[in-house]
């Protein structure tokens, strides 16, 4: 039980996170932006890989989540930048800049993959196997929490607390933003900076979510705490408490299935969380009724 | 030693010119040559077509944009400045906030007061009372726990109106506050302005191509087609002056359709228009540079 107290503590502040910003996320709909930035972290990762980074020591898992890290916020500060109207002349849309930055990422990533595999067998031609490329791309797409090492593990709780710590000190900014973009501008809360402020912590949240449900349900787990938190309370400090309590719920339940069955621990947790949405989805539609 | 008033507004052969869109696009002149200075406590009403720039120009008033040439001044002070110091407020033509958001009236209408804050901060009794003050002109009392997204249009309207009088302004910019109100609820939006205009001390600008609105509400016109035209009416607009800027207001939509061609031309033509004057009930001694 004790080599899994590192992954249900990582799991956990990643849940508390999680449930802090998805909030925002639900609320200011940034549901595809946490896509596009969870698949542009894929490129990231082929970036690490081609550099010869691998995450099999302390240094490779900091230089690696470093370099994922900076490529998820250039991704994310890209979409922003793309999408953003210059003088209300509206370069691209929100969607085709998530589009065109989602897929780029994605294959820039699966090419880096295949070069640095190619690069790895012709370098240990004739010496030990090297790892599984396709196990290797399946756990980034997908998770693998059991990895978690105590390393990983101190790196993720310290970076969730950052990120909550960051979240609390511009909640008011924050919230007038994800409320009222268009007018911030005019009370000097500049909408421009509080994007940018964002898009920047939800990148690095969701490289975080990224080691339990990988790329592919990453996104996730910065929308349904908050889809479900918003079904049960219309008042602001219920909906983030509901929300925090929703994630870990759903994250404590799935670890639990996930290791009782020998499920996937990330799938096992955003199914959980999206059961969980279910019943209040069902406990709104009862309370509204009567 | 006293200190000097200083105008609400001071714009000074202001342009501005928005680039290019994309290829084969020209930059696009929304604003010419503005110059005009409004003092305090004047209720301005800014009356213009579409495209006749006047989303620039709040954008301008308020320091969101920079003009391309010119300077502005906001109570002596560049718009940043002043905006910053919570000296305007501002009501946005439509309301485009999620209404989904779990804030209440109150949370809603302190936003701008509470980020002013130190995250640590909590608001004090000062700001309670400007909140409690603002809730009050605007008559929301009794709905300030009930959810933003549960007002009406109109409630809605005026919780908005309060948000901006909350941080105590003195400007307050309203960009077309009656596109979609009907009649009782202009006249009960004229009342409410007057209010605020006299228990405030504000400086009012209403930026609108609603005649009714312009006509309820300011004592004060300017007509914005790129240039500005202005106009004095101390005892209220005539039916001379509302004609004038009618026909700007056409000329917008569907060319040189003149509602009284005489009227009309004196205001397009400055030079003409002093030799006018006296027929069409202005004044253009605020016209400066001739034709802005």
């Amino acid at each position: 039980m004790i080599e899994l107290l590192p992954v249900i503590l990582a799991a956990l502040a990643i849940s508390i996170m999680g449930g802090t910003l998805s909030i925002f996320v639900v609320l200011k709909r940034l549901a595809f932006i946490g896509q596009g930035i969870s698949h542009a972290a894929f490129g990231g990762v082929g970036i690490a890989l081609i550099l010869g980074i691998h995450s099999t020591t302390t240094a490779g898992t900091l230089g690696q989540l470093t370099i994922v890290v900076g490529f998820s916020i250039a991704a994310a500060l890209g979409i922003a930048a793309l999408s953003r109207s210059r003088n209300d002349r509206t370069t691209t849309n929100t969607d085709t800049a998530i589009g065109v930055v989602l897929s780029a990422s994605m294959a820039l990533g699966f090419v880096l993959f295949t070069l640095a595999e190619s690069k790895h067998n012709h370098d240990d031609h004739g010496h030990a196997p090297h790892q599984d490329g396709h196990h290797l791309i399946e756990e980034i797409l997908f998770g693998n929490i059991l990895n978690t090492t105590w390393t990983k593990a101190t790196v993720a709780i310290a970076i969730a607390l950052l990120i909550i710590a960051i979240t609390w000190l511009n909640r008011r900014r924050f919230i007038f933003w994800a409320f009222d973009e268009p007018v911030t501008d005019a009370y000097g809360q500049s909408s421009t900076k509080t994007t940018n402020t964002f898009l920047t912590l939800l990148a690095i949240a969701i490289v975080m979510a990224m080691q339990i449900a990988g790329v592919v349900l990453a996104a996730a787990m910065l929308v349904l705490p908050a889809a479900a938190a918003l079904n049960l309370t219309a008042k602001l400090k219920p909906a983030f408490l509901f929300s925090i309590i929703i994630a870990t719920t759903g994250a404590s339940l799935g670890m639990f299935i996930g290791f009782q069955r020998d499920l996937p621990i990330g799938p096992a947790i955003v199914l959980t969380q999206s059961f969980l949405y279910l019943c209040t989805l069902l406990i709104k539609t009862i309370t509204t009724r009567s | 030693m006293t200190t000097p008033v200083h105008p609400a507004v001071q714009i000074n052969q202001v342009s501005y010119t928005y680039p290019p869109t994309g290829l084969g696009t020209k930059p696009n002149i929304a604003l010419d040559n503005i110059n005009f200075t409004i003092d305090q406590h004047t209720k301005l009403g800014i009356l213009g077509p579409n495209g006749g720039g006047k989303s620039t120009l709040i954008k301008l008033i308020l320091g969101i944009l920079k003009p391309t040439t010119g300077s502005i001044k906001i109570l002596g002070q560049s718009p940043t400045k002043a905006r910053n110091q919570g000296l305007i407020g501002y009501l946005p033509q439509k309301i485009q906030a999620d209404l989904n958001w779990p804030l209440s009236v109150k949370q809603t209408i302190a936003l701008p007061r509470a980020c002013n804050l130190k995250p640590w901060q909590q608001l004090t009794k000062n700001d309670h009372d400007a909140i409690d003050h603002a809730i009050e002109l605007v008559e929301l009392q009794d709905l300030i726990n009930r959810p933003i997204g549960t007002l009406s249009g109109g409630q809605l309207q005026r919780a908005m109106i309060a948000r901006a009088i909350a941080t105590n302004p003195k400007l307050l910019v309203l960009d077309e506050p009656t596109v979609g109100v009907d009649i009782a609820g202009q006249q009960h939006f004229a009342t409410l302005i007057d209010t605020l205009h006299t228990q405030l001390d504000l400086t009012v600008i209403i930026v609108t191509h609603d005649m009714r609105a312009i006509a309820a509400t300011t004592n004060r016109v300017a007509c914005l087609a790129k240039t500005l035209h202005f106009h004095n009416t101390p005892e209220g607009l005539t039916p001379a002056v509302l004609a004038q800027v009618f026909a700007h207001d056409v000329a917008g939509a569907f060319g040189d359709i003149h509602i009284d061609a005489h009227l009309a031309d004196s205001c397009d033509d400055p030079t003409h228009a002093h030799q006018h004057q006296h027929d069409c009930g202005c004044d253009h001694s605020n016209d400066s540079g001739g034709d802005t």
